[in-house]
Protein backbone atom coordinates (compact mmCIF):
# COMPACT_ATOMS: atom_id res chain seq x y z
CA UNK A 1 0.00 0.00 0.00
CA UNK A 2 1.53 3.52 -0.70
CA UNK A 3 2.12 6.03 1.59
CA UNK A 4 1.69 9.61 0.79
CA UNK A 5 3.21 12.34 3.71
CA UNK A 6 4.84 15.17 3.38
CA UNK A 7 6.74 16.68 7.21
CA UNK A 8 7.77 20.44 6.98
CA UNK A 9 11.19 21.46 8.03
CA UNK A 10 11.38 22.33 11.69
CA UNK A 11 8.44 19.95 12.87
CA UNK A 12 8.18 17.05 15.41
CA UNK A 13 6.54 14.94 13.52
CA UNK A 14 5.12 11.36 15.17
CA UNK A 15 3.73 8.83 13.23
CA UNK A 16 1.62 6.25 15.26
CA UNK A 17 -0.02 3.55 14.70
CA UNK A 18 -0.71 -0.16 15.88
CA UNK A 19 2.15 -2.83 15.96
CA UNK A 20 2.53 -3.95 12.63
CA UNK A 21 1.07 -0.82 10.94
CA UNK A 22 4.53 -0.63 8.82
CA UNK A 23 5.86 2.71 10.88
CA UNK A 24 9.43 0.50 11.46
CA UNK A 25 8.96 -0.29 7.47
CA UNK A 26 8.83 3.56 7.02
CA UNK A 27 11.60 4.55 8.85
CA UNK A 28 13.96 2.33 7.46
CA UNK A 29 12.65 3.23 3.63
CA UNK A 30 13.17 7.21 4.84
CA UNK A 31 16.83 6.05 6.33
CA UNK A 32 17.53 4.50 3.33
CA UNK A 33 17.91 0.98 4.84
CA UNK A 34 15.25 -0.63 2.65
CA UNK A 35 14.85 -0.03 -1.13
CA UNK A 36 10.96 0.80 -2.12
CA UNK A 37 9.62 -1.24 -4.12
CA UNK A 38 8.50 1.56 -6.13
CA UNK A 39 7.55 5.34 -5.45
CA UNK A 40 10.45 7.61 -3.95
CA UNK A 41 11.00 9.70 -0.86
CA UNK A 42 12.71 13.29 -0.63
CA UNK A 43 14.87 14.02 2.79
CA UNK A 44 16.14 17.10 2.92
CA UNK A 45 15.93 17.54 -0.93
CA UNK A 46 17.70 14.28 -1.39
CA UNK A 47 15.85 11.09 -3.21
CA UNK A 48 16.14 8.00 -1.11
CA UNK A 49 16.02 5.72 -4.86
CA UNK A 50 18.36 8.48 -6.39
CA UNK A 51 20.71 9.85 -4.06
CA UNK A 52 21.14 7.07 -0.93
CA UNK A 53 24.15 9.08 0.08
CA UNK A 54 22.86 12.26 0.18
CA UNK A 55 19.74 11.21 2.22
CA UNK A 56 22.75 9.58 4.90
CA UNK A 57 24.75 12.24 5.11
CA UNK A 58 21.39 14.91 6.17
CA UNK A 59 19.84 12.09 8.41
CA UNK A 60 20.76 10.84 11.89
CA UNK A 61 18.89 7.40 13.22
CA UNK A 62 18.63 5.86 16.47
CA UNK A 63 16.55 2.49 15.92
CA UNK A 64 14.42 0.66 18.20
CA UNK A 65 16.54 -1.01 21.08
CA UNK A 66 19.72 0.61 19.88
CA UNK A 67 23.02 -1.62 19.97
CA UNK A 68 26.69 -0.56 20.43
CA UNK A 69 29.82 -2.38 20.02
CA UNK A 70 30.00 -3.62 23.84
CA UNK A 71 33.98 -4.09 23.95
CA UNK A 72 34.71 -0.54 22.91
CA UNK A 73 34.13 2.35 25.62
CA UNK A 74 32.01 5.04 25.30
CA UNK A 75 34.24 7.34 23.75
CA UNK A 76 35.43 4.90 21.26
CA UNK A 77 32.04 3.99 19.57
CA UNK A 78 31.49 7.58 19.02
CA UNK A 79 34.42 8.07 17.51
CA UNK A 80 33.84 5.38 15.35
CA UNK A 81 29.82 6.79 14.21
CA UNK A 82 31.28 10.42 13.93
CA UNK A 83 34.06 9.13 11.24
CA UNK A 84 31.73 7.26 9.23
CA UNK A 85 29.36 10.36 9.11
CA UNK A 86 32.06 12.43 7.84
CA UNK A 87 34.00 14.17 10.79
CA UNK A 88 37.32 13.46 10.65
CA UNK A 89 38.61 14.99 14.18
CA UNK A 90 35.39 14.41 15.64
CA UNK A 91 36.68 14.60 19.71
CA UNK A 92 35.53 18.24 20.26
CA UNK A 93 31.68 17.41 19.09
CA UNK A 94 31.76 14.79 20.88
CA UNK A 95 32.30 16.00 24.32
CA UNK A 96 29.61 19.49 23.20
CA UNK A 97 27.20 16.99 22.43
CA UNK A 98 28.03 14.67 25.52
CA UNK A 99 27.69 17.90 27.62
CA UNK A 100 24.68 19.00 25.88
CA UNK A 101 22.91 15.32 26.76
CA UNK A 102 24.56 16.06 30.27
CA UNK A 103 26.53 12.57 29.85
CA UNK A 104 29.86 13.48 30.97
CA UNK A 105 32.61 11.47 32.70
CA UNK A 106 31.80 8.27 31.20
CA UNK A 107 33.76 8.80 27.94
CA UNK A 108 36.27 5.60 29.09
CA UNK A 109 33.79 3.03 30.35
CA UNK A 110 32.77 0.29 28.20
CA UNK A 111 29.25 0.46 26.50
CA UNK A 112 28.53 -3.31 27.78
CA UNK A 113 28.14 -1.69 31.15
CA UNK A 114 25.72 0.70 30.51
CA UNK A 115 22.00 0.82 31.15
CA UNK A 116 19.25 1.23 28.79
CA UNK A 117 18.64 4.68 30.04
CA UNK A 118 22.25 5.12 29.40
CA UNK A 119 22.76 3.19 25.78
CA UNK A 120 19.23 5.58 24.81
CA UNK A 121 21.10 8.74 25.53
CA UNK A 122 24.43 7.49 23.45
CA UNK A 123 22.03 6.59 20.84
CA UNK A 124 20.46 10.29 21.00
CA UNK A 125 24.30 11.19 20.99
CA UNK A 126 25.95 9.07 17.97
CA UNK A 127 22.47 10.34 16.37
CA UNK A 128 23.53 13.86 16.06
CA UNK A 129 26.96 14.20 16.45
CA UNK A 130 26.90 15.33 12.42
CA UNK A 131 24.32 18.15 12.77
CA UNK A 132 22.03 15.96 10.72
CA UNK A 133 19.04 18.16 9.35
CA UNK A 134 16.68 15.15 10.12
CA UNK A 135 16.47 12.96 12.88
CA UNK A 136 15.11 9.63 12.81
CA UNK A 137 13.69 8.13 16.15
CA UNK A 138 12.45 4.52 16.16
CA UNK A 139 10.47 4.06 19.58
CA UNK A 140 13.00 6.25 21.01
CA UNK A 141 10.74 5.68 24.83
CA UNK A 142 10.85 1.84 23.87
CA UNK A 143 12.08 0.06 27.11
CA UNK A 144 12.62 3.12 29.11
CA UNK A 145 11.93 4.47 32.75
CA UNK A 146 10.12 7.03 33.75
CA UNK A 147 12.94 8.72 34.22
CA UNK A 148 14.41 8.48 31.08
CA UNK A 149 11.43 8.84 29.42
CA UNK A 150 11.20 12.64 30.31
CA UNK A 151 14.85 13.06 29.61
CA UNK A 152 14.73 11.79 26.43
CA UNK A 153 10.90 13.90 25.97
CA UNK A 154 13.35 16.89 26.92
CA UNK A 155 16.31 16.17 24.93
CA UNK A 156 13.88 15.74 21.70
CA UNK A 157 12.21 19.09 22.03
CA UNK A 158 16.11 21.00 22.83
CA UNK A 159 16.69 19.78 19.63
CA UNK A 160 14.45 20.61 17.59
CA UNK A 161 13.87 24.19 19.46
CA UNK A 162 17.87 25.23 19.66
CA UNK A 163 18.99 23.55 16.68
CA UNK A 164 16.08 23.43 14.74
CA UNK A 165 16.70 19.82 13.69
CA UNK A 166 13.22 18.05 12.35
CA UNK A 167 12.60 15.08 13.89
CA UNK A 168 10.70 12.39 12.54
CA UNK A 169 9.90 9.83 15.74
CA UNK A 170 7.71 6.53 15.60
CA UNK A 171 6.10 5.80 18.86
CA UNK A 172 3.62 3.69 20.63
CA UNK A 173 2.75 6.16 23.97
CA UNK A 174 0.11 8.72 22.75
CA UNK A 175 0.98 10.50 26.22
CA UNK A 176 4.53 11.47 24.39
CA UNK A 177 3.28 12.69 21.46
CA UNK A 178 0.70 15.18 23.19
CA UNK A 179 4.33 16.63 25.27
CA UNK A 180 6.70 16.46 22.55
CA UNK A 181 5.41 16.20 18.81
CA UNK A 182 4.57 19.43 16.64
CA UNK A 183 2.07 17.22 14.28
CA UNK A 184 1.07 13.67 14.31
CA UNK A 185 0.34 10.91 11.48
CA UNK A 186 -1.64 7.48 12.27
CA UNK A 187 -1.08 4.68 9.97
CA UNK A 188 -3.57 1.68 9.71
CA UNK A 189 -2.37 -1.18 7.94
CA UNK A 190 -0.07 0.68 5.83
CA UNK A 191 -2.21 3.62 5.10
CA UNK A 192 -2.00 7.14 6.28
CA UNK A 193 -5.48 7.62 7.75
CA UNK A 194 -4.93 10.69 9.34
CA UNK A 195 -2.26 13.91 8.93
CA UNK A 196 -2.13 17.17 10.77
CA UNK A 197 -0.64 19.55 13.34
CA UNK A 198 -1.26 18.25 16.91
CA UNK A 199 -3.11 21.67 17.52
CA UNK A 200 -5.78 20.86 14.49
CA UNK A 201 -5.94 16.99 15.50
CA UNK A 202 -7.20 18.13 19.09
CA UNK A 203 -9.43 20.99 17.88
CA UNK A 204 -10.74 18.56 15.26
CA UNK A 205 -12.25 16.32 17.89
CA UNK A 206 -13.76 18.60 20.71
CA UNK A 207 -15.61 15.62 22.04
CA UNK A 208 -13.06 13.78 22.63
CA UNK A 209 -10.90 14.29 25.93
CA UNK A 210 -7.47 12.56 24.78
CA UNK A 211 -5.18 11.91 21.54
CA UNK A 212 -6.05 8.33 22.95
CA UNK A 213 -9.81 8.92 22.71
CA UNK A 214 -9.02 10.43 19.10
CA UNK A 215 -6.66 7.95 18.16
CA UNK A 216 -9.21 5.04 18.59
CA UNK A 217 -12.10 7.38 17.04
CA UNK A 218 -10.14 6.79 13.72
CA UNK A 219 -10.63 3.19 14.38
CA UNK A 220 -7.61 2.32 14.15
CA UNK A 221 -7.15 -1.65 14.75
CA UNK A 222 -4.74 -3.71 15.38
CA UNK A 223 -4.46 -6.84 13.27
CA UNK A 224 -5.91 -10.06 14.48
CA UNK B 1 39.15 5.34 1.53
CA UNK B 2 38.92 7.09 4.85
CA UNK B 3 35.87 4.99 5.71
CA UNK B 4 37.66 1.78 4.86
CA UNK B 5 40.33 2.80 7.18
CA UNK B 6 37.86 3.72 9.91
CA UNK B 7 36.03 0.13 9.69
CA UNK B 8 39.41 -1.47 9.51
CA UNK B 9 40.46 0.91 12.64
CA UNK B 10 37.29 -0.41 14.49
CA UNK B 11 38.06 -3.90 13.75
CA UNK B 12 41.31 -4.23 14.67
CA UNK B 13 40.31 -2.23 18.33
CA UNK B 14 37.50 -5.01 18.51
CA UNK B 15 39.93 -7.85 18.03
CA UNK B 16 42.27 -6.19 20.29
CA UNK B 17 39.54 -6.61 23.08
CA UNK B 18 38.31 -10.16 22.25
CA UNK B 19 39.64 -13.07 24.00
CA UNK B 20 38.11 -15.54 21.44
CA UNK B 21 41.00 -14.01 18.97
CA UNK B 22 43.89 -14.05 21.95
CA UNK B 23 42.69 -17.67 22.37
CA UNK B 24 43.38 -19.01 18.85
CA UNK B 25 46.40 -16.88 18.44
CA UNK B 26 48.12 -18.37 21.94
CA UNK B 27 47.26 -21.41 20.73
CA UNK B 28 48.65 -21.04 17.17
CA UNK B 29 52.25 -20.00 19.20
CA UNK B 30 51.82 -22.77 21.67
CA UNK B 31 51.23 -25.38 19.08
CA UNK B 32 54.14 -23.95 17.12
CA UNK B 33 56.64 -24.24 20.03
CA UNK B 34 55.83 -27.51 20.65
CA UNK B 35 56.10 -28.68 17.27
CA UNK B 36 59.46 -27.21 17.47
CA UNK B 37 60.57 -28.60 21.15
CA UNK B 38 59.40 -32.36 19.26
CA UNK B 39 61.01 -32.25 16.18
CA UNK B 40 64.20 -30.85 17.89
CA UNK B 41 63.64 -33.94 20.31
CA UNK B 42 63.41 -36.07 17.57
CA UNK B 43 66.62 -34.71 16.13
CA UNK B 44 68.47 -35.55 19.39
CA UNK B 45 67.74 -38.68 19.34
CA UNK B 46 68.60 -39.12 15.45
CA UNK B 47 72.28 -37.74 16.69
CA UNK B 48 72.42 -39.71 20.34
CA UNK B 49 71.76 -43.19 18.22
CA UNK B 50 74.31 -41.94 15.29
CA UNK B 51 76.96 -41.13 18.33
CA UNK B 52 75.97 -44.27 20.12
CA UNK B 53 76.15 -46.12 16.30
CA UNK B 54 79.51 -44.96 15.64
CA UNK B 55 81.20 -45.13 19.05
CA UNK B 56 79.85 -48.63 17.96
CA UNK B 57 81.84 -48.32 14.60
CA UNK B 58 85.48 -47.03 16.80
CA UNK B 59 84.81 -50.07 19.12
CA UNK B 60 85.26 -52.26 16.64
CA UNK B 61 87.86 -51.50 14.90
CA UNK B 62 86.45 -49.47 11.91
CA UNK B 63 87.55 -46.24 10.69
CA UNK B 64 84.81 -45.33 8.22
CA UNK B 65 81.36 -43.48 10.02
CA UNK B 66 78.23 -42.50 7.82
CA UNK B 67 77.85 -38.93 7.50
CA UNK B 68 76.41 -37.78 10.43
CA UNK B 69 72.90 -36.24 10.47
CA UNK B 70 72.77 -32.91 9.94
CA UNK B 71 70.52 -30.63 11.91
CA UNK B 72 68.44 -27.86 9.39
CA UNK B 73 67.05 -25.88 11.66
CA UNK B 74 63.86 -24.76 9.91
CA UNK B 75 63.05 -28.46 8.78
CA UNK B 76 62.22 -28.36 12.59
CA UNK B 77 59.34 -25.60 11.52
CA UNK B 78 57.31 -28.81 9.61
CA UNK B 79 55.07 -29.54 12.56
CA UNK B 80 54.10 -25.57 13.08
CA UNK B 81 53.47 -25.31 9.49
CA UNK B 82 51.28 -28.37 9.60
CA UNK B 83 49.57 -26.44 12.41
CA UNK B 84 49.10 -23.60 10.39
CA UNK B 85 47.36 -25.81 7.69
CA UNK B 86 44.82 -26.98 9.42
CA UNK B 87 44.05 -25.36 12.72
CA UNK B 88 45.32 -21.59 11.07
CA UNK B 89 42.50 -22.52 7.79
CA UNK B 90 40.05 -22.94 10.67
CA UNK B 91 40.50 -19.87 13.06
CA UNK B 92 40.59 -18.12 9.78
CA UNK B 93 37.03 -19.45 9.49
CA UNK B 94 36.06 -18.75 12.88
CA UNK B 95 37.45 -14.96 12.40
CA UNK B 96 35.91 -14.24 9.44
CA UNK B 97 32.17 -15.33 10.56
CA UNK B 98 32.71 -14.00 13.92
CA UNK B 99 33.45 -10.59 12.05
CA UNK B 100 30.00 -10.50 10.37
CA UNK B 101 27.91 -12.16 12.75
CA UNK B 102 28.84 -10.37 15.45
CA UNK B 103 27.58 -6.90 13.49
CA UNK B 104 24.51 -9.20 12.04
CA UNK B 105 23.36 -10.61 15.78
CA UNK B 106 23.98 -7.16 18.25
CA UNK B 107 22.32 -4.93 15.95
CA UNK B 108 24.81 -2.67 15.35
CA UNK B 109 24.89 -2.19 11.43
CA UNK B 110 21.65 -0.38 11.50
CA UNK B 111 23.70 2.47 12.90
CA UNK B 112 26.12 1.85 10.41
CA UNK B 113 24.74 1.33 6.99
CA UNK B 114 22.06 4.83 7.92
CA UNK B 115 25.44 6.57 7.25
CA UNK B 116 26.78 7.74 3.76
CA UNK B 117 30.18 4.77 3.20
CA UNK B 118 31.08 4.01 -0.09
CA UNK B 119 30.24 0.46 -1.86
CA UNK B 120 33.10 -1.38 -0.82
CA UNK B 121 33.72 0.57 2.34
CA UNK B 122 32.08 -1.57 4.74
CA UNK B 123 33.31 -4.81 3.81
CA UNK B 124 36.73 -3.31 2.60
CA UNK B 125 37.25 -1.88 6.00
CA UNK B 126 36.45 -5.45 7.25
CA UNK B 127 39.01 -7.07 5.19
CA UNK B 128 41.62 -4.61 5.70
CA UNK B 129 41.18 -4.86 9.56
CA UNK B 130 41.27 -8.92 9.46
CA UNK B 131 44.55 -8.59 6.61
CA UNK B 132 46.21 -6.60 9.24
CA UNK B 133 45.59 -8.20 12.14
CA UNK B 134 46.60 -11.47 10.36
CA UNK B 135 49.55 -9.77 9.53
CA UNK B 136 50.33 -9.09 13.23
CA UNK B 137 49.45 -12.95 14.03
CA UNK B 138 51.82 -14.40 11.40
CA UNK B 139 54.50 -11.48 12.62
CA UNK B 140 54.41 -12.75 15.65
CA UNK B 141 54.67 -16.25 15.22
CA UNK B 142 57.68 -16.19 12.22
CA UNK B 143 59.24 -14.61 15.51
CA UNK B 144 57.95 -16.63 17.91
CA UNK B 145 59.56 -19.64 15.42
CA UNK B 146 63.05 -18.20 15.00
CA UNK B 147 63.23 -17.78 19.08
CA UNK B 148 62.47 -21.38 19.34
CA UNK B 149 64.04 -22.92 16.49
CA UNK B 150 67.27 -20.86 18.48
CA UNK B 151 66.46 -21.49 21.65
CA UNK B 152 64.45 -25.00 22.09
CA UNK B 153 65.89 -26.26 18.80
CA UNK B 154 69.35 -24.95 19.62
CA UNK B 155 70.19 -24.57 15.66
CA UNK B 156 72.51 -21.62 14.58
CA UNK B 157 70.10 -19.59 12.06
CA UNK B 158 71.54 -17.79 9.06
CA UNK B 159 70.67 -15.01 7.20
CA UNK B 160 69.43 -16.98 3.85
CA UNK B 161 67.43 -18.84 6.72
CA UNK B 162 65.59 -15.52 7.81
CA UNK B 163 64.80 -14.74 4.65
CA UNK B 164 63.48 -18.47 3.95
CA UNK B 165 61.56 -17.62 6.72
CA UNK B 166 59.83 -14.48 6.21
CA UNK B 167 58.55 -15.84 2.49
CA UNK B 168 57.33 -18.74 3.87
CA UNK B 169 55.68 -16.52 6.68
CA UNK B 170 54.23 -14.02 3.62
CA UNK B 171 52.73 -17.16 2.19
CA UNK B 172 51.33 -18.28 5.41
CA UNK B 173 49.53 -14.87 5.50
CA UNK B 174 48.18 -15.38 1.91
CA UNK B 175 46.35 -18.55 3.09
CA UNK B 176 44.61 -17.35 6.29
CA UNK B 177 43.29 -14.01 4.44
CA UNK B 178 42.24 -16.27 1.85
CA UNK B 179 39.95 -18.45 4.58
CA UNK B 180 38.84 -15.32 6.49
CA UNK B 181 37.62 -13.76 3.30
CA UNK B 182 36.08 -16.78 2.16
CA UNK B 183 33.92 -17.01 5.32
CA UNK B 184 33.29 -13.33 5.33
CA UNK B 185 31.66 -13.62 1.98
CA UNK B 186 29.77 -16.83 2.75
CA UNK B 187 28.79 -15.44 5.70
CA UNK B 188 27.34 -12.51 4.70
CA UNK B 189 25.79 -14.01 1.58
CA UNK B 190 23.81 -16.31 4.00
CA UNK B 191 20.21 -15.67 5.22
CA UNK B 192 21.40 -18.05 8.53
CA UNK B 193 24.06 -17.03 10.05
CA UNK B 194 25.26 -20.45 10.61
CA UNK B 195 24.91 -21.50 7.15
CA UNK B 196 27.62 -19.68 5.83
CA UNK B 197 30.19 -20.98 8.69
CA UNK B 198 28.77 -24.55 8.07
CA UNK B 199 29.57 -23.58 3.97
CA UNK B 200 33.43 -22.47 5.01
CA UNK B 201 33.82 -26.08 7.63
CA UNK B 202 32.61 -28.25 4.86
CA UNK B 203 34.92 -26.29 2.47
CA UNK B 204 37.62 -26.81 4.94
CA UNK B 205 36.60 -30.41 5.08
CA UNK B 206 37.32 -30.88 1.96
CA UNK B 207 40.17 -29.15 0.59
CA UNK B 208 41.97 -29.01 3.95
CA UNK B 209 41.75 -32.57 4.94
CA UNK B 210 40.09 -35.07 2.85
CA UNK B 211 41.45 -34.07 -0.84
CA UNK B 212 44.88 -33.33 0.56
CA UNK B 213 44.76 -36.75 2.30
CA UNK B 214 43.77 -38.87 -1.11
CA UNK B 215 46.84 -37.17 -2.88
CA UNK B 216 48.89 -38.12 0.07
CA UNK B 217 47.35 -41.57 0.41
CA UNK B 218 47.86 -42.33 -3.38
CA UNK B 219 51.40 -41.14 -3.13
CA UNK B 220 53.80 -44.47 -3.52
CA UNK B 221 56.38 -42.75 -1.32
CA UNK B 222 53.94 -42.20 1.80
CA UNK B 223 52.98 -45.71 1.84
CA UNK B 224 56.70 -46.53 3.97
CA UNK B 225 57.74 -44.32 6.77
CA UNK B 226 61.02 -43.02 4.97
CA UNK B 227 59.55 -43.16 1.58
CA UNK B 228 59.08 -46.12 -0.76
CA UNK B 229 61.37 -45.63 -2.68
CA UNK B 230 64.51 -44.59 -0.68
CA UNK B 231 63.86 -47.78 1.48
CA UNK B 232 63.60 -50.00 -1.55
CA UNK B 233 67.62 -48.15 -2.27
CA UNK B 234 65.90 -47.03 -5.49
CA UNK B 235 67.69 -44.20 -7.18
CA UNK B 236 66.27 -41.09 -8.46
CA UNK B 237 66.42 -41.97 -12.43
CA UNK B 238 65.05 -45.57 -12.00
CA UNK B 239 62.20 -44.14 -9.53
CA UNK B 240 61.55 -41.69 -12.39
CA UNK B 241 61.51 -44.48 -14.54
CA UNK B 242 59.44 -46.56 -12.52
CA UNK B 243 56.67 -43.30 -12.06
CA UNK B 244 56.60 -42.63 -15.77
CA UNK B 245 54.85 -46.31 -16.29
CA UNK B 246 52.43 -44.76 -14.12
CA UNK B 247 52.29 -41.32 -14.52
CA UNK B 248 48.03 -41.12 -15.45
CA UNK B 249 47.90 -42.60 -11.90
CA UNK B 250 49.96 -39.84 -10.68
CA UNK B 251 48.56 -37.03 -12.82
CA UNK B 252 45.25 -37.53 -10.69
CA UNK B 253 47.16 -38.10 -7.70
CA UNK B 254 48.99 -34.61 -8.66
CA UNK B 255 45.69 -33.00 -10.02
CA UNK B 256 43.26 -33.86 -6.85
CA UNK B 257 46.64 -32.12 -4.67
CA UNK B 258 46.55 -29.08 -6.58
CA UNK B 259 42.53 -28.63 -6.48
CA UNK B 260 43.94 -27.52 -2.85
CA UNK B 261 45.00 -24.69 -1.53
CA UNK B 262 46.23 -26.02 1.33
CA UNK B 263 48.54 -27.98 -1.09
CA UNK B 264 49.58 -25.24 -2.35
CA UNK B 265 50.60 -23.14 0.39
CA UNK B 266 52.38 -26.60 1.89
CA UNK B 267 54.43 -27.18 -1.16
CA UNK B 268 55.37 -23.24 -1.00
CA UNK B 269 56.39 -23.41 2.76
CA UNK B 270 57.98 -26.89 2.12
CA UNK B 271 59.95 -26.06 -0.25
CA UNK B 272 61.16 -22.37 0.72
CA UNK B 273 62.06 -23.99 4.40
CA UNK B 274 63.56 -26.50 3.00
CA UNK B 275 61.97 -29.29 4.66
CA UNK B 276 61.21 -30.83 1.76
CA UNK B 277 64.60 -32.27 0.48
CA UNK B 278 64.25 -31.67 -3.42
CA UNK B 279 64.55 -27.62 -2.33
CA UNK B 280 66.88 -28.31 0.84
CA UNK B 281 69.71 -25.93 0.90
CA UNK B 282 69.32 -24.64 -3.02
CA UNK B 283 69.60 -20.87 -3.03
CA UNK B 284 66.48 -18.97 -3.04
CA UNK B 285 65.95 -17.79 -6.79
CA UNK B 286 65.98 -21.54 -7.55
CA UNK B 287 63.33 -22.16 -5.14
CA UNK B 288 61.45 -18.80 -6.01
CA UNK B 289 61.28 -20.06 -10.09
CA UNK B 290 60.26 -23.90 -8.89
CA UNK B 291 57.30 -22.34 -7.08
CA UNK B 292 56.36 -19.53 -9.35
CA UNK B 293 53.44 -21.41 -10.03
CA UNK B 294 52.19 -22.01 -7.11
CA UNK B 295 53.04 -18.62 -5.50
CA UNK B 296 50.55 -17.08 -8.45
CA UNK B 297 47.90 -19.81 -8.14
CA UNK B 298 48.01 -18.91 -3.72
CA UNK B 299 47.72 -14.71 -4.66
CA UNK B 300 45.23 -15.57 -7.27
CA UNK B 301 43.23 -17.67 -4.82
CA UNK B 302 43.40 -15.29 -2.12
CA UNK B 303 43.04 -12.43 -4.65
CA UNK B 304 39.38 -14.29 -5.74
CA UNK B 305 38.66 -14.68 -1.98
CA UNK B 306 38.72 -10.79 -1.14
CA UNK B 307 36.76 -10.12 -3.87
CA UNK B 308 34.17 -12.48 -3.47
CA UNK B 309 33.71 -11.30 0.39
CA UNK B 310 33.77 -7.76 -0.78
CA UNK B 311 30.94 -8.12 -3.45
CA UNK B 312 28.90 -10.46 -1.36
CA UNK B 313 28.65 -7.91 1.77
CA UNK B 314 26.32 -5.60 0.54
CA UNK B 315 23.76 -3.68 2.46
CA UNK B 316 21.08 -5.79 1.04
CA UNK B 317 22.63 -9.23 2.18
CA UNK B 318 23.73 -7.71 5.57
CA UNK B 319 20.49 -6.97 6.28
CA UNK B 320 18.55 -10.18 5.15
CA UNK B 321 16.55 -12.04 7.66
CA UNK B 322 18.94 -14.25 10.59
CA UNK B 323 18.20 -16.15 13.25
Amino acid sequence: MGLTLNVPAGEVFGLLGHNGAGKTTTVNLLTTLLEPSSGDATINGHSVTADAAGVRRSIGYLPENVQFYDDLTLLENLRFFARLSGLRRPDARIRDVLSFLDFEGHDNQKIGMFSKGMRQRVGIAQAVLHEPAVLFLDEPTSGLDPEGVRTLRETIVRLNREFGMTVFMNTHLLSEVTKTCTSIGILNHGALVHHDSLANTLAAFPAEDSLEDIYFRLDVTSPS
Amino acid sequence: MSDTWTVAGKELLDLRRDRLFAILIAFLAVATLISVAVASADFRNQQGAYNLYVANLVKSGTSIAPAAPQLFPLKLLRGGIEYLEILGALFAIVLGYETIAKEKHRGTLALVLSRPLGRFSFAGGKMLGLSIAWLGVVSALTVVSLLAVVTIGQAPIRGSDVARLLVSSGFAWLYLVFWTALTVGLTALSTRLSTGLILALIIWLAFVLIIPQIGDTMDPDNQVPGGLFATLRIKKPDELAVLAQFSAFDGIRNGLEVSSVTKHFERLTFAFLGIKDQYNQQPLGLVWVAMLPYSITLTAATFASVVFAALATTRRTLQRTHS
